[in-house]
């Protein structure tokens, strides 16, 4: 052995005395031209659904679960297949996320997910681990195929619209929302499904005008009262004043405060609180007719100019209430169940105003809230942050 | 150093050959494949220590 290697050493730290320089050169190039063709053939072998499902463990359960979502079929005949959203697409991550799947071959060497039983046990940790990726990329693979600019909102139900709208202003991540879109979701998590019904059910009837009241969801604004011009949205459990009652649509009146930087396009419920009330199109925002303005202040801490706003516009008659403190009652009730899956959540009046909104969006990766709720929950937390309690510290 | 010497640290060409081969064939395939997956592991080790890739 070792004169094997002696003799192998010399004859390679000399040069040949048989094969020419042009055989060794060329030798060398096709050979690595083979292997690094080999090399990516047997990459995508492993990055094919057929791969995938080869172990019963993924056959049985998320495969399964698949082919009943429109990630399997759907009116345009494309479709999702494993490696497309669970391995990134980044040529890094891509090995990173091979080599992290030993830990996929050890589970099914001691069948860690071996029965349904175990997966279902387990599924909660599992789904876990894609959303925290998902959360950290921003949605990567969802937007490898969905883009926020190439969606035509006009097709979208006016309620999509409004949710799909927002997201893409803030470019939010898909699977803030949109968890168990693939899969099931685990055992203990709340699906979700008929909070609209919920929050249309504290919505009253019967406006009054002169009178104060609060959107129960995310609503969209018109600049018309044929309510076909859009002017923007507003926010969940937003303060609105009646000016006007006519058939369908209602003139409201919305006191808010906008930073004077750029558009001015975010309404603010109060001076120097990142309390969201809505957005405005760039047309409204910068247009002088609907829009009355106050004072203007400039926000100590950040230096930002804000300016008091009183914007006039039209919305569809319903999806308002008298009382805010229904919503909060639901609202408390959400962050209540929804949040305490996986920890004891921080009290309301732990953080202030302007520190909740980071601290939700990243308590977001945990649960399953569709937009309006989310919007009710931080405008909730907000509003009775250390800001607004005495007891705070 | 006799001439002797000389003539027998000349290897044959069948053993350039063998050399050749195992080295093209087996041997840089094996270290290539080593290294990638290195890399791998390493990047996946930084992903533990500090979250999963992010966006930008």
């Amino acid at each position: 052995m070792k004169n094997m290697l002696k003799k192998f050493w010399l004859i390679v730290s000399k040069p040949s005395v048989h094969l020419s320089f042009g055989f060794l050169t060329i030798g060398g190039f096709v050979a690595g031209i083979i292997f690094w063709g080999g090399f990516n053939t047997a990459l995508e072998a492993t990055n094919t659904e057929e791969f995938c499902i080869g172990c019963h463990e993924m056959a049985d359960n998320v495969y399964v679960e698949l082919q009943d979502t429109v990630h399997w079929k759907n009116n345009s005949g494309v479709r999702a297949t494993c490696p497309d959203c669970h391995v990134p697409h980044n040529w890094t991550d891509k090995i990173a996320r091979k080599m992290q799947a030993s830990k996929e071959v050890y589970g099914k060497i001691f069948g860690t997910i071996s029965t349904r039983e175990k997966f279902l046990e387990k599924r909660g940790e599992l789904a876990q681990h894609e959303w925290d990726r998902f959360t950290a990329n921003n949605s990567l693979e969802c937007k490898n195929c969905h883009d926020y600019n190439s969606m035509d909102f006009d097709s979208m139900s006016e309620r999509a619209q409004v949710q799909m709208k927002m997201a893409a202003e803030r470019d939010q991540s898909c699977i803030d929302c949109h968890k168990g879109i693939a899969h099931h979701l685990p055992d203990n998590m709340n699906s979700g499904e008929g909070t609209l019904a919920k929050l249309e059910e504290m919505a009253t009837s019967g406006y009054k005008k002169g009178e104060s009241y609060f959107s129960v969801r995310q609503l969209p604004l018109f600049t018309n009262s044929e309510l076909n011009e859009e002017a923007g949205q507003l926010n969940a459990a937003t303060e609105v004043k009646i000016l006007e009652v006519k058939g369908d649509a209602i003139k409201v009146e919305i006191d808010a405060w906008r930073k004077t930087k750029g558009f001015g396009r975010v309404l603010f419920e109060d001076f120097a609180m990142n309390i969201n009330d809505g957005y405005l199109t760039k047309e409204v925002a910068q247009a002088e007719g609907s829009m009355t303005k106050g004072e203007t202040k400039e926000d100590d801490l950040t230096g930002l100019p804000w300016q008091k706003v009183s914007v006039e516009l039209w919305m569809r008659n319903g999806s308002l209430t008298d009382s805010r403190d229904t919503l909060w009652t639901f609202a408390k009730t959400t962050y209540d169940s929804a949040c305490s899956v996986c920890h004891t959540q921080p009290a309301e009046n732990h953080f202030d105003t302007n520190t909740w909104p980071g601290m939700f969006n990243g308590m977001l990766s945990f649960v399953n809230l569709d937009g309006d709720t989310q919007a009710l929950v931080l405008k909730y937390l907000q509003k009775h942050s250390s800001d607004f309690s005495d007891a705070g510290h | 150093m006799s001439s002797n010497n000389v003539v027998d640290d000349k290897p044959s060409k069948s053993d350039e050959w063998k050399v050749f081969l195992f080295i093209a064939v087996i041997l840089f395939p094996i270290l290539a494949v080593a290294f990638v997956g290195g890399y791998g592991f390493i990047v996946w080790m930084l992903q533990i220590l500090t979250g999963p890739p992010g966006h930008g």
